[in-house]
């Protein structure tokens, strides 16, 4: 199957189950990434767009039953279904991951060094001197400079910048297929923020990786992706190439969102652009489009039944808005 | 502007002890700004610049080491007792997050009565009545009162949070990152917010953020801070179609563009080094170990802050080559960045 993308997810559905509530984080949702190319999942707090990547890879908070259904394949194999222990091995070994807060993500009282030589030797089967080798040069391959000293120091001792470069460190060194990255440069500062994008992207390219970035900031999303898909309450709203979806949003929420950004242009004191109204709560499933309440477009049908996600005129993006795709807003 | 400042900071400084014995953390080091009635003034800068550092200094959570805050003229170190209670109301504070800075236990009516009760209002009736009235300016309905503050999105406690600081009156609000918690598509209703207040309101802002282009649009005038020090500082429009500070520069030419065709073609500055610690800040100017245009004398003293424009100055020496010549300063960053590419390969 050489067709195949690496990943490859379809209707995909988490429910979760809590002592007290049942949730539904994602709701029917499909998207590809083939190898070599960066998908960008954007979407508010609470769209689903963290659980969507993590729960089928077992990554849950404990004391909540998750239940997935639909497909999420990855090379050519089903993750749905797949017992613990393959999880585990594909998990930090062909899909990497690099979290949010790198202080969180380092085990503060080990040497750096140690971290990366460790996912070396569990998923490489390196000796540990093979293993320290391979820490080496993955902290070159970061552009840490001076990576001998910096391999014998603990987290604490770095900036965060720093930090995030041996998170990535240590996310390549299972050789992934896949990285997720999960906001990578949300906790780090607009100077270093704009080298970690740069070093991921220029990675993804050398080493021919796929790349799921989780980010809510539209600037990320137009340096380093190349699809794109915006979730609204735990649907996709509108998927399709960044080039299209960022130049000329078609979804009203995409618009809204894209609109909300703060130009150059905004004369100071003036009015900041925004969407009106607040972002539903997670619970039960919602039976129209979740968007309508905010809506300046929203027709009667829009909260009948939930609109599908369907390609638009333009058939390389598709849109979950039956007004748009019926021509009675200005696409 | 012929009329006083509501606020003056004077050569204030705010050092912590170090862990390392007998050194200490230069976190603001001889800072003066000023605030004037009803105007938004923003402070940016990275993490660990100080900004935060600064403005709980001058609400009196931090104790400054060396300078003065003044409100309309009075020394607040000279205050004690009820006088110096009369000037901390003045002076709110609205913390970055609206989830650890309410009572999840209180109901919002409660929060708000609280604050009431503190400015000194006695009767019930009369403190309904501000409650209500608070809620309307900052655009919260009156039902919201009897529900528990937990029950609100980040938005509403947020909204919350600013009810109560001007429960008592301020005449400056100090918001340290009032937005950076809040969902992209609820900060521009916060943002109008602050707009209305200071143009209703007539209160001053002191808004510290690291959004350079939200700061750029709410703020007339803009503080740039970096390791302890303002390196620049003007109306926003000049500061940032002039950036006159090679790290002013460097960080404005930072910002990501959302457009994918201009973010491509986008020169990325890319910053040379780390930031020195403050416990051991640099001699001479602190941004010279990272700047692409260091000479000898930026080693040797402190830039003084020089004149560009009317109310436009920055501590550089070249500052009057940046604001002529623009981007100098970032051609040549580009070429450090190149030999530090070439140096890691």
């Amino acid at each position: 199957m050489h067709d195949e993308p690496l990943l490859n997810v379809s209707n995909l559905t988490v429910d979760l189950l809590t002592a007290k509530s049942a949730i539904r984080p994602v709701d029917g949702v499909s998207y590809t990434v083939r190898q070599g190319e960066c998908l960008a999942i954007v979407g508010e707090s609470g769209s689903g767009k963290t659980v969507m990547n993590f729960a089928p890879l077992g990554l849950m908070p404990t004391g909540v039953t998750t239940s997935l259904s639909g497909s999420v394949r990855f090379g050519g194999r089903e993750l749905i279904g797949l017992p613990e222990q393959e999880v585990r091995k594909i998990r930090g070994k062909s899909i990497g991951f690099i979290f949010q807060d790198p202080m969180s993500a380092l085990n503060p009282v080990r040497r750096i060094g140690r971290q990366i030589a460790e996912m070396a030797e569990l998923h490489l089967d390196m000796t540990p001197r093979a293993a320290e080798a391979r820490a080496l040069e993955l902290v070159k391959l970061v552009g840490i400079s001076d990576p001998a000293a910096r391999l014998r120091q603990y987290p604490h001792e770095l900036s965060g910048g720093l930090r995030q470069r041996i998170v990535i460190a240590t996310a390549l060194a299972g050789e992934p297929k896949l990285l997720i990255a999960d906001e990578p440069t949300t906790a780090l500062d607009v100077t270093v923020q704009a080298q970690i994008l740069r070093l991921l992207k220029d990675l993804q390219r050398r080493l021919n990786m796929a790349m799921v970035l989780i980010t809510h900031d539209m600037g990320v999303v137009a340096g380093a992706a190349d699809n794109i898909v915006v979730m609204y309450a735990a649907r996709a709203a509108e998927r399709g190439p960044v080039d299209k979806v960022l130049v000329k949003p078609r979804h009203p929420y995409t618009r809204g969102l894209i609109n909300a950004i703060p130009k150059r242009e905004d004369p100071i004191g003036s009015q900041f652009r925004g969407l009106p109204g607040i972002p539903p709560t997670l619970g039960a499933p919602f039976k129209g489009c979740a968007f309508a309440p905010r809506c300046d477009f929203s027709v009667p049908t829009c909260t009948a039944s939930r609109p599908p996600l369907v390609p638009s005129a333009d058939g390389s993006v598709f849109v979950a808005c039956p007004v748009v795709n019926e021509g009675r807003a200005a696409a | 502007m012929t009329h006083r400042p509501v606020l003056k900071v004077e050569n204030l400084q705010t050092r912590f002890k170090s862990v390392q014995r007998g050194k200490f953390v230069h976190a603001v080091d001889d800072v003066s700004i000023e605030l004037y009635p009803g105007e938004i003034v923003g402070l940016v800068g990275e993490s660990g610049c100080g900004k935060s550092t600064l403005g709980r200094t001058i609400v009196g959570l931090e104790k400054a080491t060396s300078g003065r805050v003044l409100l309309d003229g009075v020394d607040l170190s000279t205050l004690s007792g009820g006088a110096l209670r009369d000037s901390r109301r003045a002076l709110q504070y609205v913390f970055q997050d609206p989830y650890s800075s309410l009572n999840d236990r209180q109901t919002v009516g409660e929060a708000l009565d609280e604050a009431l009760q503190i400015d000194g209002i006695r009767s019930r009736t009369d403190r309904d009545r501000r409650t209500k009235e608070l809620l309307d300016q900052v655009g919260l309905a009156d039902v919201v009162k009897d529900r528990h503050t937990r029950e609100l999105s980040g938005g509403q406690r947020q909204r919350v949070a600013i009810a109560r600081s001007l429960a008592v009156n301020p005449r400056v609000l100090i918001c340290d990152e009032p937005v950076s918690a809040l969902d992209l598509s609820i900060r521009a209703q916060v943002m109008n917010l602050f707009l209305r207040l200071q143009k209703d309101l007539g209160v001053a802002c002191l808004f510290i953020a690291h959004d350079l282009e939200l700061v750029r649009q709410a703020a007339s005038r803009v503080y740039v801070m970096y390791l302890g020090k303002i390196v620049e500082h003007g109306p926003s429009q000049e500061l940032y179609d002039h950036p006159s500070h090679p790290y002013s520069q460097m960080l404005l030419a930072s910002v990501p563009e959302a457009d994918p065709i201009a973010e491509r073609q986008r020169k990325v500055p890319l910053m040379v080094g780390e930031v020195p610690s403050p416990t051991n800040p640099p001699s001479g100017c602190r941004f010279r170990t990272r700047c692409p245009m260091v000479v000898d004398d930026c080693k040797q003293q402190v830039p003084p802050a020089f004149k560009l424009s009317p109310g436009h100055d920055a501590a550089c020496v070249f500052a009057k080559d940046l604001h002529r010549g623009k981007r100098s300063a970032l051609l040549e960053a580009e070429v450090a960045a190149t030999r530090v590419a070439a140096l890691a390969s």
